[in-house]
């Protein structure tokens, strides 16, 4: 591998609830640049993996190291953009424009004491112009449709400067020209910003040219290092379940 | 109309209730927007035990309103984060906890009397100059607070998950907010009432809501409403005899009930 320190490196991960193994010992390391994305069946533990890379929840066993230190120990958040999957749901009567949403990027950074510095406020300016909603800067997020308020979503955590994004299918509700449009983006920050991307998604057939590695998580984790070539259907089956198939056939289409 | 400003107590009370006015509106922005309205009603109860316990002592109940509404708030936390609990739930266990406790206490003490009143439903003539120099530098130390740390708390109530992966300190956060909510309170109830001051801090932002605006102007609507109600509903008190913390609730209302009038669709 060409990376040398991982910026995560999870080893022997488990979490179970009520005695219900929700994953079990999974392993894996991601570098920076890399493009991850991960795919699974509702309820097989994708968005739990996110939440404990994230210190959101804390394993039963196993251990998360994040850029080399344990994660109580960690404490340049910054670095980590995080978009949850209910980030376009976005309670319509919350005071908030585009702006207010945007800027909240830069509240962990920003001096105690302090308002937003002319920085702060520069790269908040940088992160909307990459979304391209420079335009919709004083507009309520409420008013916004699906796809503006996904990428006033990715904004704000591009605003402070992020050297990985982690979504979790934040594009539930998008229709599917603006999905296109994300996808796009998302693979533009990736080779052109060299933003390490991951990424919880049922469209993996439309991305599968972007990605470096696919991540198959139910309960266990497939890790499958050239997604273009090496899944094959019958290994899709065992852990994804029929959607296998139509994943598959939906990826040649693309 | 300027000739209530001769009496010592409506100054007293003028002063008292445009200071209550604006914490109360501006803390209560980061309540409702946590969806969190009702821990106003609970640490207002809370702090009328404090006061229970400071009349049976012969003490200011004022700090010892100060002190219970912040040991109910702690708890409300610490429940909230140790126990799997609804939040609701909680706040209505503390809410009628301390009430049943503040009503043994009285009983006990002999101190059901008019004083008690006076914090149950809020009384302008109750405002001794005492109490002007303890609201003014709890209410500075609050407004402060509140104002350094208005980006953090707003991102919070946006997504306590989304701030905490930010790199802000939520659990930190939390509790000073609380703890400056329960302080708030607790000084208001001397004014306003502690069956009524919760809705001082949750009417005029919901109101302000109504509008649809950003942050900011929603803040500043919400401050602009609950001083309009505090002046409006004590000038209305001492013209027509009414108990202070009811009419400023009663004048609130009428400005929500505007708001909606206004921003019907």
């Amino acid at each position: 591998m060409k990376f040398s320190v991982p910026i995560f490196d999870v080893k022997n991960l488990s979490f179970v609830v009520k005695e219900q193994n929700i994953l079990s010992n999974i392993s894996f390391e991601i570098f920076s640049s890399e493009y991850i994305a991960i795919i699974g069946p509702n309820g097989g533990g994708k968005t739990t993996l996110i939440r404990m890379l994230l210190g959101l929840e804390t394993p039963t066993s196993g251990e998360v190291k994040i850029y080399g230190k344990k994660l109580s120990d960690f404490k340049e958040w910054h670095k980590i953009g995080y978009v949850p999957q209910r980030a376009s749901h976005v309670d319509s009567s919350f005071p908030a424009s585009v702006l207010d949403i945007v800027n909240m990027g830069r509240t962990s950074q920003r001096k105690l004491f302090s308002p937003l510095s002319k920085k702060d406020k520069e790269l908040v300016r940088d992160a909307m112009v990459k979304m391209d909603i420079l335009d919709l800067a004083e507009k309520m997020v409420g008013t916004l449709s699906g796809g503006q308020r996904q990428r006033v979503m990715i904004a704000r955590a591009l605003a402070s400067k992020p050297e990985i994004l982690i979504l979790d299918e934040p594009n539930t509700g998008v229709d599917v020209a603006s999905q296109k449009r994300f996808y796009a983006l998302l693979s533009k920050l990736n080779k052109e910003d060299g933003i390490t991307i991951v990424f919880i998604t049922h469209d993996i057939g439309v991305i599968a040219d972007d990605i470096a590695r696919l991540f198959t998580i139910n309960q266990k984790a497939i890790i499958c290092n050239n997604p273009k070539q090496t899944l094959s259907c019958e290994e899709m089956s065992s852990l994804y379940g029929i959607d296998a198939h139509l994943l598959h056939n939906h990826k040649h289409e693309h | 109309m300027f000739e209530m400003f001769e009496y010592d107590f409506m100054q007293r009370a003028f002063i008292a209730g445009i200071i209550i006015a604006i914490l109360a509106s501006i803390s209560g922005t980061f309540i409702v927007l946590r969806r969190y309205s009702l821990i106003g009603e609970t640490l207002a109860h809370s702090a009328l035990l404090g006061v229970a316990i400071g009349l049976v002592a012969e003490y200011n109940p004022l700090w010892s309103a100060v002190v219970f509404a912040l040991i109910s708030a702690w708890l409300v936390e610490y429940l909230r984060s140790a126990f799997s609990i609804y939040s609701d739930a909680i706040l209505a266990i503390l809410l009628s906890g301390s009430l049943a406790l503040a009503i043994i206490l009285v009983s006990l003490g002999g101190a059901f009397n008019n004083s008690l009143f006076s914090y149950l439903f809020g009384s302008i003539l109750s405002v001794s100059s005492e109490d002007i120099v303890v609201i003014s530098i709890f209410g500075a130390i609050s407004l402060v607070i509140l104002l350094l740390f208005s980006k953090e708390f707003y991102f919070i109530a946006y997504d306590e998950e989304i701030a905490k992966t930010s790199g802000v300190k939520v659990n930190l956060l939390n509790f000073l907010l609380v703890s400056i909510v329960a302080v708030i309170i607790a000084l208001s109830i001397r004014v306003v009432g502690s069956l009524l001051i919760s809705a001082l801090m949750i009417i005029p932002t919901i109101a302000a809501l109504q509008f649809r605006v950003g942050f900011l102007k929603t803040v500043l609507f919400s401050l602009v409403i609950a001083l309009s109600s505090v002046i409006s509903g004590m000038t209305l008190s001492f013209y027509f005899s009414l108990p202070s913390g009811a009419t400023i609730v009663m004048c609130v209302l009428c400005i929500f009930i505007l708001s909606l009038v206004i921003n019907k669709r």
